[in-house]
This record gives C-alpha cells, structure tokens and sequence, in this order.
C-alpha cells in the first residue's frame, strides 16, 4: 500500500473525529469568537463586549472565584485520588467493593447528586445531624458566604474523586513489580519507593488527570446552578455560572460570548503551563 | 449476482413500502410538544380533552423546573428550535420576549379574544397595544393558617373578611407566638425568595415596584421604603420565623406536614392542602404594612405559540383550546384551582370552585373575588424584567441568608443598572 493511500485510510478512520472535533468545538470556539466581538445591536467589530465584561465587577469577581476555586480543588482531588489508588491497589480485605463504592458517585449524574447533597446540606438536613451526634452546632452551609464555596468543593470531590482515581489505579498497576524489588534491595523505604519509582512511572496518567481535572473544574455548573445558584452573596459565582446568567438570564448573549472567550484562553494558558512543567518534570 | 439483484430489489420494496407507510402515519398524527413550569397533573385534563376531540394530534407535556424556564427558552425558542409547539409565557415576559423575536403577533386573533377577557387582562397579552399571547390564567394570593398550631398557642382564627386583614407586624408577632408553642416555624411566604410574591411587600410600605422610568428599565430598590421592607424581609429570616436554607420547591410541604403556623401561597395549594389528611386549616387574606396599603401579587401565565413550531396550525388549535375554548380553558385549572382568564371559563371555575373544597372554598373563593378586584398590583411590564427578575430573585435569596440590606440593594441596583443600560 503506497504511503498517500496510507495517509486516505488514515483519514477515513479519523474523520468522524475529526468531523466532531470540527462541528463541536472548533465551530462553536470560533463562533464564540465572531459573537464577542459584535456589540448589542452593532454590525462592525470592536472589543466593547470585552471592555464591558472586563470593568464589570461581577465578572471580576467570578474569574477570582474560579481561580481560588482551581487552586484549591484541582491538587485537593488528585491527592485524594492518589491516596485512594494506592490505598485500593494493596490487596485489602473488599478491595473489589471498595473500588466500586469510591467509583459509584461517578455513574450518578452531576444533577442528581447535587440534588441529594442539597438536602443533605439544609440547615435542618442530615449533615447537620450528623454533627449534632459528635457534638457540634449546627452549621449554615450552602447559606454561609464563608462556606458555601466549601460545599461545592466538597460536592464536586465526592463527584470526581472515583474517577480520577480509577485512571491512576490503572496506571498504578501498569508499574512493573520489578521496579518496586530493586528499590527495596537498593535499600529504599516505602516513602522513598513513592517518590522515585511511583511518582516517575505515574507521571503520564497524573498529566492526563490532572489536565483533564483542571478542565472539568473550570466547566463546573450543575452542582452551583442547583445547590447556591452562584450564591449567597456570588461566593460561589464561578465563571461557568456567571456565563450562564449572562446569557440566559440577564439575556446579554454579547458579554456572554466575551466571557467565554476569556475563559477558553484562560484554560488554555493554565493547561498548557502544566504540560509544559509535567514534560519539563519528565525530561530532568 | 441473481441473488444480489433480489436481496438489492427486496431491499428497495422495503424502502418504499416504510416510507409510504412512515408518510401515512405522519400525516395521521403529529405530536405537539406543550412546555410548562407545571407538573404533569396540571396540563393532565386539558391534554385529555384536546386529544379526545381532535383526533391524530397528540400532545406531550415537557415539565421544566420554574427557575429554569426563562433559561429554556432563550435556549430553546433563541436557537430557533422546532421541536417545541406551545409555551407557558410568564405575563410579565412578554415584552422581553416580544424584543427578541420570540413571539409573533396574534392581531389576527384580535376579535376573538377581545370579547372574552377584561380590558386590564387584555393589556397583560399585549405590547403597545399588539397582541403576543393568549390568555391562560390569572392569580392572587391568600394566608393559610393551621389551625391546630394557632390553637395550641390561645392565637384566635384570623378572619376571611377584608375588615379581618392583619398587619404584618401582628404576623410576625402571632408566627413568634405559634413557635413558643411548638410550631416549627412561624410565617413564610410559599415562593420564599421570588420576586412575585415578594413584590406587594414593598408596594404596601411604598417602595414601588422597583423599577421606574421609560419603559420601566431604570432601577429604584435602594429608596427608603424599599431598605425598610428588605429589613423586614431579613428579620423574619434572622429571628428563625421563616426558614433559611429551604428551597422555595420545598416550603410549601412544610405546611402540609403542619411546621408553619402561617403562610402566604396561591389558590393552587387548596387542592393538596385539602386532601393531607391531619392537616386542619383556615384561609385569610394576605396581611399589610400598618402604614402601608394591601396589595397582592397578580398576573399569571399566558400561551403562546412557538415561531418555530414545526406544527403551526395544531399548535394554533391547541393554545385556542386551552384558552379561548370556556370548557378547554376550565380543563386547564381543574386540577390547579386558579382563575382563568376567560371570562366563560371563569363562570364555570366560580361555580365549581367553592364546593369542590369543603370548610375553606367559601372563604378562599371570597378573599380572591376582592383581593383580584382591590388589591392586585401586577408585575412591572418591561422588556426588562427578565433580568430584573433574575437580579430580584437572587437579592432576596442573599438577604435571606443574612446579608447586610443597604449594600446589597445598593449592589444589585449598580448591576441592574449595568445590565438594563444594555437592554436600551
């Protein structure tokens, strides 16, 4: 087979990727790109929309909430993560129902779950009681401006983690054994064995989780929209939410189109510096 | 190759023969797609009898959650999607919708509606005098109380009468009352944090609506009036009167299981109120500022017709159905009693309302016949409003949990005054 027919053959397999990747992402990126430049009831280009989302405080204050909010859970779950795949990858009495019991909040819709942690998280609901057995008085929750964004931090964890720590697991067990005996006759304790041999062979699935991690936490919505609605007092405004609200609530679909911008670029900075540092990691 | 030509002839027959038998079935039935903020039960009867009486259209209720609708139909009716027939409209919508190209003129229908609705009601369908909606329902609102919590606290049964109104100081100091005695809350309003119920509150102490101006698209909610009902509003959350942290979806089944002493809702709670068992309840009007005036909330949902409807003239015959048609339009509220607006479907709702809830229809039925007619205040009309609303709804659910009233009003009215400047 000549090296062009290779090259069609090729092409067919990948095109209804490709077709997606064109129609879904590439279409709308753009799209979103021509509409943030178009001012209400404007016929020409210019950077009003980004002038106006940029001098807006709400705005403001959304893409701060979003950066803390990244800060905090991105490396919150992937420890976590990692701690339960280690942890899941020794052979403990139930590991297989372990595993699935970490996995199960995975297949629950975001929706739903969020609806079952909103009742949790009432004043009167269960974790409240819960605190009420130990002790505590009870606390405000998703009606606190202190720990609302707390709660959806929370939330998105118990989402997450289980998936997460599924990719890692199986990265974990793709470690040759043999790597883990040489550590031990050169003499290595099980801490130095995690940093020198675990860390070093995880490191593809970790960039992919933590990459694929830092997107998903950009795009949070469900959970806010239905538990705080972005609320009390936009502690929880995420960025996503704010650009929902824009576009389908205040009906500004321009400043919407602007801030979608702002945070495809925003994201893609922030991914492209971790592959840059988990390459970087890689090499020395 | 013989077989290859038949399996290749057997192959086209069959396209054929599904492909005239897929036309036949079209042209038999086509389902219209009806979206609401409404349970299924409450579209139930009307869908029954359009299907019975238009035979090969169907209608499938879509079902979306109140505080996502405004969304839905920006996105759905916005990007220009077929697939819904008909749709709630929230009156006070209209304008904005009207300026988004969401709703076609119904002028043509002028002459038919004209005779069956009130002058006032009409205006509530219309923009500058063209018609955009058809009309569905109206509202007003009542005080239920139970009776056994007021009892347990000496409290004696407010009466049905407007001479009977109380204050909503007494309410909060009877709702204080009813809680010593066991009551788990003292007063709440049903939509707790939405600007519908909400807004009488500031137009009873005189802080207008909370917009002003051409059009109605400059904001007025940091006037003294309205710090000083948002003050109110705070405080009955603060004491532990009303309930913090409970989604408005979730307050009124907190009457039903007897933990509010009393609250402001709609007609439409009679019909499961009634049927709780355990549950023993009396109905008053709607209380006000001592200093103030009463006003009730009004205005309702309308019908429209999708611009896109794949569908248009079934989804045309469903919407008069329901609205222009008495017995259609009275199907509409049989299992959510609240007034239509059809002035013949309205005779048979006053008919059939009072017996239909024994021990509180008569009172129920007097309070909305005099709240309707003296007390209604409807929702500023502004192509505004939908992000008002949305600004509103989000403000009171901040000062609910405990933010401070005077910068928080000052806040959003710097955001309404961002975002309405874009509106214009």
């Amino acid at each position: 087979m000549s090296k062009t027919k290779n090259i069609y053959v090729a092409l067919a397999f990948l095109a209804p990727a490709l077709l997606a990747v064109v129609c879904l992402r590439i279409w709308p990126a753009l799209l979103s790109v021509h509409e943030s430049l178009l001012a209400p009831r404007a016929t020409t280009y210019s950077l009003e929309n980004y002038i106006y989302i940029f001098g807006d405080p709400i705005f403001q204050s959304s893409v701060w909430t979003t950066l803390f909010f990244s800060i905090v859970v991105n490396p919150l779950q992937i420890a976590i993560s990692l701690g339960l795949a280690i942890l899941l990858n020794n052979k403990l009495p139930g590991t297989g129902f372990w595993r699935t019991l970490v996995l199960l909040p995975v297949a629950i819709p975001a929706s739903v779950s969020a609806v079952v942690w909103a009742a949790a998280l009432r004043p009167d609901g269960l974790m409240n009681a819960l605190l009420g057995l130990f002790g505590l008085g009870p606390q405000p929750f998703l009606t606190s401006p202190q720990q609302a964004l707390a709660c959806i931090i929370l939330v998105t964890s118990w989402i997450g983690v289980g998936y997460w720590m599924t990719i890692l697991l199986a990265g974990l067990q793709d470690i040759p054994k043999s790597l883990y005996e040489a550590a031990r006759i050169d003499g290595m304790n099980r801490w130095q064995q995690f940093i020198n041999v675990t860390l070093p062979q995880l490191r593809r699935p970790l960039t992919f989780v933590l990459v694929a991690d830092t997107v998903s936490n950009f795009l949070v919505f469900a959970p806010v929209q239905i538990l705080t609605r972005g609320g009390p007092q936009r502690s929880t405004n995420l960025i996503m939410h704010e650009i929902y609200n824009r576009a389908f609530a205040a009906g500004d679909k321009s400043s919407a189109y602007a801030a979608t911008v702002v945070l495809i670029l925003l994201m893609l900075t922030i991914v492209a510096i971790q592959f840059r540092m988990m390459s970087d990691k890689g090499e020395s | 190759m013989s077989i290859f030509n038949k399996a290749v002839r057997t192959a086209a027959l069959a396209a054929v023969l599904s492909s005239v038998s897929m036309v036949a079935v079209m042209a038999a039935d086509v389902t219209l797609t009806l979206i609401s903020a409404e349970n299924d039960a409450v579209v139930a009867p009307v869908i029954e009898a359009f299907e019975a009486s238009h035979p090969g259209i169907k209608v499938e209720h879509q079902s979306i959650p109140f505080e996502s609708m405004n969304a839905a139909i920006e996105a759905r009716i916005g990007g220009g999607d077929s697939s819904i027939d008909v749709l709630f409209v929230d009156s006070p919508r209209v304008p904005s919708m009207v300026a988004r190209g969401y709703l076609k003129s119904l002028e043509d229908l002028r002459s038919e509606i004209e005779p069956l609705v009130t002058p006032v009601a009409l205006d509530a369908l219309s923009v500058d005098g063209t018609i955009y909606t058809l009309p569905l329902w109206t509202s007003t609102q009542m005080m239920f109380y139970n009776k056994d919590l007021l009892d347990k606290a000496g409290i004696p049964h407010p009466g049905a009468d407007q001479a009977d109104r109380l204050t909503y100081e007494q309410i909060l100091d009877l709702g204080s009352k009813a809680q010593a005695a066991g009551a788990k809350y003292g007063f709440a309003f049903e939509q707790i944090d939405r600007y519908y119920q909400l807004q009488p509150i500031f137009e009873s102490i005189g802080g207008g609506s909370g917009l002003t101006g051409a059009g109605n698209l400059t904001p007025d909610i940091t006037n003294d009036k309205w710090v000083e009902g948002a003050t109110f509003y705070a405080k009955m959350f603060e004491d532990g009167i009303a309930p913090r942290g409970i989604p408005a979806g979730q307050v009124p089944p907190l009457f039903a299981s007897g933990e509010v002493a009393f609250l402001v809702g709609g007609p439409w709670r009679l019909a499961g109120y009634t049927s709780t068992e355990g549950l023993n309840f009396g109905v008053a009007p709607v209380p006000y500022f001592a200093n103030g005036k009463p006003v009730t909330p009004t205005g309702s949902w309308a019908l429209a017709v999708s611009p896109h409807s794949a569908h248009p003239e079934e989804a045309m015959a469903l919407a008069k159905f329901m609205t222009l048609d008495p017995q259609g339009a009275f199907k509409t509220v049989e299992a959510n009693p609240i007034p239509p607006v059809n002035l013949e479907a309205f005779k048979l709702y006053s008919a059939w309302f009072a017996p239909k809830f024994p021990g509180v229809g008569d009172d129920a039925q007097k309070i909305m016949g005099y709240e309707l007619r003296d007390s209604a205040v409807s929702r500023p009309l502004s192509t505004g409003f939908v992000a008002f609303e949305e600004v509103m709804n989000r403000v009171f659910g901040d000062l609910r949990n405990g933010a401070d009233v005077k910068s928080t009003l000052e806040d959003a009215q710097r955001e309404l005054n961002s975002t309405l400047a874009r509106i214009q």
